[in-house]
């Protein structure tokens, strides 16, 4: 696409200062809204703050609140859990996506309706998500556990949410839901741009249906793909909501992930410090995944 | 066509504009009160409700007006402890769980009340049963707090199931070695074409677990710490793999065999819930159970089927040695930045008056379910009695009943009890063994207590025994 | 060898799209159902259908005591707040990022990005403290604020790809005919990217909405928005389900209701722009 610039017919200050305008109010406001907690968990993060010992903060202690979130038992396991419910998340949500995408593409009566009303899941907040399965997923007479018996796969006998070997997977889950639609959507969308003559010309070729996903559908889709998985991939990252509604992390450290951790450092324990630390390990490795994944996917972006 | 639509559209975009920076200033005026008003920030538990209800006449008596916010225990923290930061006052009177009293108080969050229960006749301290008190609302010889629904903890087994499998019922005096072996016999075995279990426990962590676990530490006498509370010398040396502290978590373990699976998971009402659906034999759990399980679902009012067919009998002693019951509950406070104070106090006194909570008691709205009594007068109430038959059993619990001891209030009790609470589910799930669990609770504690300044401990102690918040009380009456 | 519109492969599609529909539709409508249940139907399985629908827990939320609707107009003020004072700032924005070519604009773009990836939880008590340092905390406005944090880089980027698509043909005939800049943004761009103002603000009116981590520390009795209500019926001694799913389903019911009336916005909305040309 030609990318002509707007030239100026008469080159003046304001017209080269307008961009900068324009954008100043939304950089100013979001600046000061972001950086004061950011440079508060940054100064906290080498200070004892605990609000159960004192109202104030006691003294500068350098790295070891870095080094108590480090070295803690349940950091480990809530990172291992964090990257494989946001890896699994982000794939399973992608592909189930592009499937049910490639369903809708199908232009027969019925479809625009169904794609209207699959998009409702994506419109809840999360909070009644975790409530919506904790109903299902309720051992006593959920929903979930009733089907899973019906076509003879019992859930475990703790129930899904009190087996270690489920309810890691039941939170996927429940995102799973929740997402898949807005991956679909997307992805339809991206589908719709690829051009029919484009298609023709490929069927014409001799194309199997494969090579046309792969070949031509695919690579078209992957360029608005890449926001929305980074966006999901982040968001998955710090899943806490889910978690607090549906397991608080159980059974032990089976389902803990970073967001809870810090939720509980933070707003049960009190223990600003401590938090404060866990926040900034956070951030930093939210920014070497993002510099990492930015610098290869974005690549061959225009902007 | 095209000028038309540029007037409309500037018509639009000008009363839009209009409208957000209308919106927006009065979004951000301050609440203006003139009247006498009073802001109560509350947990929404039972007595939230009942209590509620009750708020005109409170109105209508002293003419002040009450901002009341029923939150859930998670939000409410939340709110909390942003406003403690803060320095700002979110509310004049708090809702205070039982171990946060403590470190409220030290770090100068809530105030002590002392000076206003004093000066005030009407508050009639000494009808409060001073174990709730000591419990629930004192810290270094201060009233804190005042108790607005305090629980015990005792066990309710089914009747019917007890006379079709021929076994005793239970009496006072019994021990836990008594209550295994009858939950041994009922697990398993089909009653009235229902598989029962012997039990039901809570699982979940931190703290429901936590919770349900301490009434067992206390029975046989396992202490988190060295000397906290009733000592002269605070010492927080940890004793969480002391031989009675493996022995309790050993039995909860047993206990969970003899309860049913998925209550690895349960929280408080998923186990009082699960009694009431009546396949559990019997089980210990916060007194505020023998009245909700009454209940078929959470303020629903309908009758549940084991209504009328259970019993109620004091939780079990280890051997010989005495019982120690676990007390806890909720009480309400004064934040140190409350904006109308003597508003804050007329509405304590009155939200836990013999009055008002026999009011809250007869309220059945949403069913009758308050009788988390702390006023000994009402115990013997006749009106009371006639809804809540087992109140003079639920009396005798409170005798001796030590809420510190079961969960000592240290200053970073929430910490302490989420490592342990990990740990114990752990236990549970079968991820760790108790010996191994204890000792890494022991070890996390030591970090812990270290990490926060409490090892050794360098502030002022104080002996909070039973005895000294018996002397407060005499001192206020 | 693709058998196009036999019998076979449309009863395979329709037998699939109901399989999918019942999937992400069949929770939604099994939760409505708990609203209207009787509670001692709501834990029966096989399930229950053929009950008598009770409209109690709608009563008790919305009416008596009616906690909740209080909480829906406090949801309905600050989502709408929230989209006002959105796009004063992402709309101008967007159009430099879109029309400008200058240095660090793929950083902006990232930076924007990346504000939407911060842990929500870590931020809770410091926006406490700085609200009620400038004398906000407890005000819708304080939410609202907050809020801006994740509308105003999604909607940047939504925007962007809005206007990317409007011809610079179009404002160059403009400017020949001696329009001036703000009657080009006013009165040619915009109404040609009104498609794009409106699906950017149903996204930030579901954003703003739907939060409940902001809430939970910037709200005050008066200014509590709905999921917090929600949260309320979770208590330790009981959990209200009718209750929840009543006050739920209120809470489900306006994004619901914006996206399928604005639907044919919805697919045109979320390429991104991404897919241009």
């Amino acid at each position: 696409m030609s990318h002509a610039q707007v030239a100026p017919a008469r080159p003046n200050r304001l017209r080269a200062w307008l961009p900068f305008l324009l954008i100043a109010p939304s950089v100013i406001l979001l600046l000061s809204l972001v950086l004061y907690p950011l440079l508060f968990a940054l100064k906290n993060s080498f200070y004892f703050w605990n609000l159960q010992r004192s109202a104030e903060p006691l003294q500068f202690i350098g790295l070891a609140n870095y080094k108590m979130v480090l070295s803690g038992p349940e950091f480990l396991p809530s990172l291992t859990n964090t990257l494989i419910l946001s890896v699994t998340g982000t794939i399973i949500e992608f592909a189930l996506g592009l499937a049910v995408a490639l369903l809708l593409a199908n232009r027969l009566p019925g479809m625009s309706v169904s794609r209207a009303l699959l998009i409702l899941p994506t419109t809840i907040a999360p909070v009644v998500v975790g409530f919506l399965f904790r109903y299902m997923y309720d051992p006593a007479g959920g929903l979930a556990g009733w089907l899973l018996t019906l076509i003879g796969a019992p859930p475990p006998a703790e129930g899904i949410l009190g087996s270690s070997t489920t309810a890691l997977a039941a939170i996927l889950f429940a995102d799973v839901w929740q997402w898949t639609p807005f991956f679909a959507i997307v992805l339809y969308a991206g589908l719709l741009s690829v051009s029919p003559s484009l298609i023709e010309a490929a069927r014409l070729d001799g194309a199997s249906a494969w090579t046309m996903l792969w070949r031509i559908k695919l690579p078209l889709v992957m360029k608005t793909a890449v926001i929305i998985i980074i966006l999901r991939f982040m968001q998955l990252f710090n899943t806490f909501d889910l978690v607090l509604v549906l397991t608080k992390g159980g059974p032990g450290l089976s389902s803990r992930t970073l967001g809870y951790t810090l939720y509980q450092q933070g707003l049960v324990d009190f223990n600003i410090g401590l938090a404060s630390a866990s926040t900034w390990i956070i951030v930093i490795m939210v920014n070497i995944l993002v510099t990492l994944y930015a610098a290869i996917a974005f690549k061959n972006w225009e902007w | 066509m095209t000028h038309s639509n540029v007037t409309r559209r500037r018509f639009l975009g000008t009363t839009a504009g209009f409208a957000g920076a209308a919106a927006l200033g009065s979004l951000a005026a301050p609440a203006i009160a003139q009247e006498r008003s009073v802001r109560v920030l509350t947990v929404g538990d039972p007595f939230q409700y009942s209590l509620r209800e009750l708020l005109p006449e409170f109105t209508a008596k002293t003419g002040i007006k009450v901002e009341f916010e029923g939150l859930g225990y998670d939000a409410l923290q939340a709110r909390l402890i942003s406003s403690f930061v803060s320095k700002t006052s979110d509310a004049d009177v708090i809702n205070v769980d039982q171990m946060w009293a403590g470190q409220y108080t030290d770090n100068g969050w809530i105030q002590p009340l002392n000076d206003f229960a004093k000066g005030d006749s009407d508050f009639n301290i000494n009808d409060f049963v001073p174990e709730t008190l000591h419990s629930i609302s004192t810290w270094r010889g201060n009233l804190v707090t005042v108790p607005v629904a305090s629980y015990s903890q005792g066990v309710m087994y089914r009747k019917s199931v007890f006379e079709k499998l021929g076994i005793d019922e239970p009496a006072a005096g019994w021990t836990w070695d008594q209550y295994k072996e009858i939950l041994g016999r009922i697990h398993g075995q089909e009653v009235d074409g229902v598989k029962m279990n012997g039990t039901v426990v809570c699982g979940a962590q931190p703290v429901p677990v936590v919770h349900m676990f301490s009434q067992l530490s206390a029975s046989l006498n396992a202490p988190w710490f060295k000397a906290f509370p009733g000592a002269e010398t605070w010492d927080f040396t940890p004793q969480m793999n002391s031989e009675n502290m493996k022995r309790a978590v050993s039995l909860y373990k047993e206990l969970y065999g003899l309860s049913p699976q998925e209550s690895i998971n349960y929280t408080w009402f998923d186990a009082g819930t699960r009694f009431s659906q009546a396949d559990i034999g019997m089980f210990y759990w916060w007194s505020a159970y023998f009245t909700l399980v009454n209940a078929d679902g959470y303020m629903t009012g309908a009758p549940s089927k084991v209504k009328g067919d259970f019993g109620i009998v004091p939780c079990p002693q280890d051997g010989t040695n005495p019982s120690r019951v676990s007390l806890g509950g909720w009480s309400l406070g004064m934040p140190s930045t409350a904006g109308r104070p003597e508003e804050a106090w007329e509405f304590i006194k009155w939200a836990t008056s013999a009055e008002t909570q026999k009011a809250m008691g007869l309220n059945d709205k949403f069913g009758h379910m308050f009788s988390d009594f702390s006023r000994e007068s009402l115990f013997a109430d006749s009106d009371l009695l006639e809804v809540y038959p087992f109140l003079p059993q639920a009396r005798a619990m409170l005798n001796g009943a030590d809420g510190k001891l079961a969960r000592p209030p240290a200053p970073i009790y929430t910490t302490l009890e989420g490592i342990f609470g990990l740990e114990l589910n752990k236990v549970l799930a079968g991820q760790s063994d108790v010996d191994a669990a204890l000792e890494q609770v022991n070890t996390l504690y030591t970090n812990a207590l270290s990490g926060n300044f409490m090892l050794p401990y360098v502030q002022p102690s104080f002996n909070d025994t039973f005895d000294a918040t018996k002397a407060l009380i005499a001192s206020l009456a | 060898m693709i058998g196009q519109n036999t019998a076979t492969r449309k009863i395979t599609l329709y037998a699939l799209l109901a399989l999918v529909m019942l999937f992400f539709i069949g929770p939604i409508i099994w939760f409505i159902l708990l609203s209207i249940r009787p509670p001692s139907t709501a834990f029966t399985m096989p399930p229950v259908l053929n009950f008598t629908p009770d409209l109690g827990a709608f009563t008790r939320t919305m009416v008596d005591p009616g906690d909740n609707s209080g909480q829906a107009v406090n949801s309905l003020i600050v989502a709408i707040s929230a989209v006002l004072l959105n796009l004063p700032f992402s709309v101008p924005a967007a159009y430099a990022l879109s029309r400008f070519k200058f240095r660090r604009k793929k950083f902006l773009m990232l930076w924007y990005l990346s504000l939407l990836m911060a842990p929500p939880v870590a931020f809770l008590i410091p926006y406490f403290i700085l609200m009620t340092n400038v004398g906000l905390s407890g005000t819708y406005l304080s939410m609202v604020l907050v809020m801006q944090t994740l509308t105003i880089p999604f909607s940047i980027w939504l925007m962007k790809s809005f206007i990317d698509e409007v011809p610079r043909e179009i404002e160059e005939a403009a400017r020949i005919d001696g329009a001036s800049g703000w009657t080009i943004m006013f009165r040619v761009v915009l109404p040609l990217v009104m498609p794009g103002l409106i699906v950017t603000s149903m996204f930030a009116f579901v954003f703003a909405w739907n939060n409940a981590a902001f809430p939970l520390v910037l709200s005050s009795q008066r200014t509590a928005t709905l999921p917090i209500g929600t949260l309320s019926y979770f208590t330790n001694t009981g959990v209200t389900w009718g209750n929840i799913a009543a006050a739920a389903v209120v809470a489900m019911l306006p994004p619901m209701i914006i996206f399928l009336v604005f639907d044919r916005f919805v697919v045109r909305g979320l390429t991104f722009g991404a897919v241009k040309g």
